[in-house]
């Protein structure tokens, strides 16, 4: 084997192909079977989220804080999209995926673990939500993901915007835990 | 927005069990045509919910990741929604990662999932090419019989799962084991990752005590759960998270009452032997107070020489279960097992000592853990222990001594048979062990040496992945390259000729070294791109399956969808194949061997598996798997509980088992279990591995992780999981990392006699300085390229763990460290 074949990637879609015979994608559609496509085919292909072809009821915009009060390692509870739907705003010790203000530190979360729905706690000094149920946690500086543990979603972000030097929530990416739908 | 749609009322409902770990959770299917959504009132929808308020906290609820819309053979298109079973008595309506995901993993021609394979392909000699499954269940026949017939039947080589869950199951192991132990009768046999065909549990086996002999309400009963070399948060999820961690917190001690009267209870210990900090550990503590909870972080390699000292501590107290000991086991085996492994000529704080210097760990630990193990309770009862092992034992240092010290520790203190003890491993995928006997004998023939030797001729590879996770794995694939080549230039010379032709070409490529590779699985996987016939197989949900989970629970995983294209359930594959070889043989005249293929008629999975259940006979007429009268209709009546195997028949009734031993029965001729004495309390290093281990500077522990299952061959493909670990992850301790100049999410190097491999470093103290730890089995990174091809001399199983290693920094990513978070793995309060 080449050097460049031992360190490539052995198996991975997605990934530059590999090992001696890779599959020609003409030869799958010339069977005719219903999604017979070759490995290229489904490189860099993502699955959508599930979005409902009818059309929804908007997000409420809703004002968290003026910007200039939230202070380094500020945490404040809220509530959105609904009162049924706690949420936090955290401002984190360094700049996050989707942070806002002028760092880019300042992100939201919906507070109901994606596993069962218990509410998440904020350790400050670890920059971890942790779900006191399952032990699942999350990572509010890379959009909520799951670092370890039982939920299979992130936790729902809440999209945030400045306007007029206030902190105003505008949306969530993601499902908040119990709901068929974020807007009910 | 995001949103779920919601099962109608009328949606079709299946019962099934989670493709994935041990633990076998059960879960509910909906399947309802698009665009026929149920409503948010709970007349409106299956699951008689309220959705037009928000659920409480455990409640139910579709996560979006539970949801997928899937195509049919016909084109039509459903939504299928698969939830966790709140009735379930495993899970209890808990899933886990992997669990809450399965909706993820079904085929769609939509989603990246359409790389499932759909036709039959056969190599010309550049390309895989698709061909009709007549071609190439004939092509396939014929040179596994020009194979038998020339070299006989141990140049057919096979590696096949066993396993159930998944694509495994009662089913397809009975056809696969039924034709290549009964029909070919080839002893160059090996199952997963391993490079033979042989139990990982020998040592229990000898001792007359089985693999999964408890029930899961044992750990809400036991005082004390000892886990070895296992990490069940995150690969035995909801039987810790369902009943292990309610026996630390206290839920269970109403339970106790109940089923103990006078006895004293109390809230659970557990003890963790794990080198590592994991989450199981962590967990464990939030759950129990950190003072319920002991964490012996080991070397590696020190599991025998811990186990055998603590044994010796009870002894030496007189903590042992005399009264088991006499009625229960072979006496000459307990005299040898003290002389011989408990030393005891030599002095306690002897061995002790050295147990504690092997293992790193304090003396103190060693007497703790046997008084939490064997100390009689107030009121003089004896201590419930459930002791549990898995991998951090199995593929450890010495595999037959090492399973060896921990059963003889369970005999010893008499933790097996009843409520809230047993030895038992905790187990990795589901089980459904039915097949007849393997020809060969004891220690199993080495599979990948033989192919490495020449001695295959053909090899059968099914579910399995050896480019990835065999051991020195990229001889493997060397091998594969090498011998494969002659082949595929037999078949490009030959291509659109008649099948005789090529058959005859492909054994004079051959006869020159060649081996011929049959691939049968679900996805073109590292392996399979070598293949010269790739045979594509039916998955989970695309066919009807039965196994068991880690307490013998026996239930039916019904089919709800299609397989993609022409794919096939393994069985059928290998009964077509079967009938084919059948067929030829009487048309050579050769009855003797046509017999060899006959009753492979099958019409139906259930056909199979009756077939199964009345020629199964394991070692002990009543084997662990062994389901007497049990019928998918039952089944069916069963729902997600199924019945506890082995099932005997009380007039005419099929009752379970609930733990295994409670009669005070052992698997052996006498009825006694057997204690597996050891020449010495710790064996050492064998060279082999005690010279890579001086060699180079980093013990690379290895194994699996919480999020992904096994080589990735689903979750690659699902960017939930691909975006949280899109590589390898090697766990790497700050101070060992700092000197390197490595951070977390960098690219390093790992090499070492054997192999080099990439991985993402992820800087943690979970892991001892001089210890890391890397995901195993990884398309990009495959630990099995560093792992040396030492294996117990005894048993044939390799020292997966023992793997040592230098590292260096490759280069940052900063991709990787912009999008994956590298927040400590262990982190529970
Ligand atoms: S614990 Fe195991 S069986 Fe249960 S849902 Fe998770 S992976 Fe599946
Ligand atoms: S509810 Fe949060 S981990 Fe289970």
């Amino acid at each position: 084997m080449t050097e460049k074949e031992k360190s490539s990637n052995r198996g991975c879609v997605g990934c530059p192909s590999y090992g001696s015979f890779p599959v020609a994608r003409r030869d799958f559609l010339a069977i005719g079977g219903a999604g017979l496509v070759s490995l290229a085919a489904a490189r860099g292909s993502r699955i959508a989220p599930a979005e409902a072809a009818e059309s929804q009821p908007a997000f409420p915009v809703t004002d968290i804080a003026p910007l200039a009060d939230i202070a380094a390692g500020a945490e404040m509870n809220f509530y959105y999209p609904d009162a049924d739907s706690p949420a936090v705003l955290l401002r984190l010790p360094s700049a996050a995926q989707q942070g806002i203000g002028p760092d880019g530190t300042i992100v939201a979360f919906s507070l109901l673990c994606t596993h069962k729905g218990c509410p998440v706690n904020y350790r400050a000094d670890r920059t971890i939500l942790i779900c006191p149920c399952h032990w699942s946690t999350f990572d509010p500086s890379k959009k909520g993901s799951v670092v370890i543990g039982q939920a299979s979603e992130p936790l729902p972000q809440i999209r945030l915007r400045v306007m007029e030097g206030v902190v105003q929530a505008f949306g969530v990416d993601g499902l908040i835990y119990g709901r068929h739908t974020n807007i009910l | 927005m995001t949103r779920v749609p919601l099962p109608p009322p009328t949606a079709e409902r299946r019962q099934t069990v989670c493709q994935f770990c041990i633990v076998g959770c059960g879960y509910r299917v909906y399947k309802w045509p698009v665009g026929k959504d149920g409503g948010p009132a709970p007349g409106e929808n299956a699951l008689g919910i309220d959705f037009r308020q928000a659920q409480p906290p455990l409640g139910t609820w579709i996560a979006p990741s539970m949801h997928n819309v899937i195509t049919e053979r016909d084109g039509r298109r459903y939504n299928v929604a698969i939830i966790p079973d709140d009735e379930c008595v495993v899970n209890r309506g808990l899933s886990s990662v992997r669990g809450g995901g399965l909706a993820q993993t079904l085929y769609a021609p939509d989603r990246p999932t359409k790389a499932r394979l759909g036709a039959p392909l056969v190599s010309d000699g550049q390309k895989l090419r698709a061909m009709p499954w007549d071609a190439a269940t004939d092509l396939s026949a014929r040179v596994v019989k020009a194979v038998i017939d020339r070299w006989g039947p141990d140049a057919v080589g096979m590696k096949f799962f066993d396993h159930g869950g998944g694509g495994g199951g009662f089913e397809n192991n009975w056809a696969i084991g039924r034709f290549f132990f009964s029909g070919v009768g080839t002893k160059n046999a090996s199952i997963h990752n391993r490079p033979a065909y042989n139990s990982e549990v020998h040592a229990a086996g000898d001792a007359g005590v089985g693999a999964l002999t408890n029930a899961y309400a044992d750990a809400e009963l036991a005082d004390t759960i000892l886990i070895v070399g296992a990490n069940p948060y995150e690969t035995q999820t909801n039987y810790y998270l369902a009943h292990m961690v309610p026996n630390l917190n206290g839920d269970s001690l109403s339970l106790k009452r109940q089923t103990f009267g006078a006895e004293p209870v109390d809230r659970g210990r557990m003890i963790i032997v794990d080198p590592r900090r994991t989450m199981s550990v962590a967990t464990a503590e939030a759950a129990g107070g950190a003072d319920r909870v002991l964490h012996l972080q080991i070397e590696p390699g020190a599991d025998i020489a811990l186990l055998n000292a603590i044994a010796r501590v009870i002894l030496d107290r007189r903590w042992h279960d005399i009264a088991f000991i006499e009625r229960h086991t072979e006496r000459q085996t307990f005299e040898a097992y003290q002389r011989s492994t408990l030393a005891i000529d030599r002095p306690i704080e002897s061995v002790v000592s050295e147990a504690a210097q092997i293992a790193k760990i304090p003396e103190a630990q060693i007497y703790q853990a046997a008084e939490w193990i064997a100390a009689p309770k107030t009121k003089g009862y004896r201590r419930r222990s459930l002791i549990h092992y898995e991998k951090g034992l199995i593929w450890g240092l010495k595999n037959y001594e090492n399973v060896a010290s921990i059963v003889d520790l369970g005999l010893l203190t008499g933790n097996v048979g009843r409520p809230g003890t047993g030895i038992s491993r905790l187990g990795g995928h589901q089980e459904g062990y039915v097949r007849p006997a393997y020809p060969g004998g004891r220690p199993a023939l080495n599979v990948d040496e033989a192919v490495r030797r020449g001695e295959i001729k053909v090899y059968w590879v099914g579910g399995c992945n050896p480019v990835l996770t065999t051991l020195r794995a990229e001889a493997m694939e060397a091998a594969f390259l090498e011998r494969g080549k002659p082949v595929h230039a037999a078949l490009a010379a030959t291509e659109g000729k008649p099948v005789g032709a090529r058959v005859a070409a492909v054994v004079e490529a051959l006869k020159q070294g060649g081996m011929m590779l049959l691939v049968q699985d679900i996805y073109l996987t590292a392996t399979a791109r070598h293949a010269h016939v790739v045979l594509p197989a039916a998955q989970w949900g695309e066919t009807d399956l039965t196994s068991i989970n880690g307490e013998r629970r026996l239930r039916l995983y019904e089919k709800f969808m299609d397989p993609p294209g022409e794919a096939l359930p393994d069985w059928r594959i290998i009964a077509n194949v079967a009938r084919r070889l059948r067929q030829l043989y009487l048309d050579d005249l050769n009855p003797k061997m046509a017999n060899r293929f006959l009753d492979y008629d099958w019409r139906t999975n259930e056909d199979v598996f009756i077939h199964a259940r009345y020629s199964f006979k394991g070692d002990n007429k009543d084997p662990m798997e062994g389901y007497a009268g049990v019928t998918y209709k039952l089944l069916r009546e069963l729902g997600n509980n199924g019945i506890q195997t082995p099932t005997r028949l009380v007039n005419g009734v099929p009752v379970g088992t609930v733990r295994l031993h409670e009669d005070g029965r052992f698997g052996t001729p006498s009825g006694k279990a057997r204690f597996i004495p050891a020449p010495l309390p710790w064996p050492g290093y064998a060279s082999k591995v005690a010279k890579q281990r001086e060699r180079y500077r980093f013990w690379v522990n290895n194994g699996r992780n919480n999020h992904v299952w096994q080589t990735l061959y689903h979750h690659q493909l699902v960017p939930f999981f691909q975006d949280r670990f899109p590589r390898p992850y090697l766990e790497m301790h700050p101070q060992d990392a700092a000197p390197l100049g490595i951070e977390s999410g960098d690219l390093v190097e790992l090499s070492n006699d054997m192999g080099k491999v990439e991985a993402m470093a992820y800087i943690s103290d979970s892991v001892k300085p001089g210890h890391t730890f890397m995901l195993f089995g990884q398309p990009r990174g495959a630990v099995g390229d560093l792992v040396s091809d030492h294996v117990d001399p005894a048993t044939t199983i390799p020292y997966y763990k023992g793997v040592w290693a230098d590292i260096r920094r490759l280069r940052a990513d900063p991709k990787l460290k912009e999008t994956v978070s590298f927040l400590p793995q262990n982190i529970a309060e």
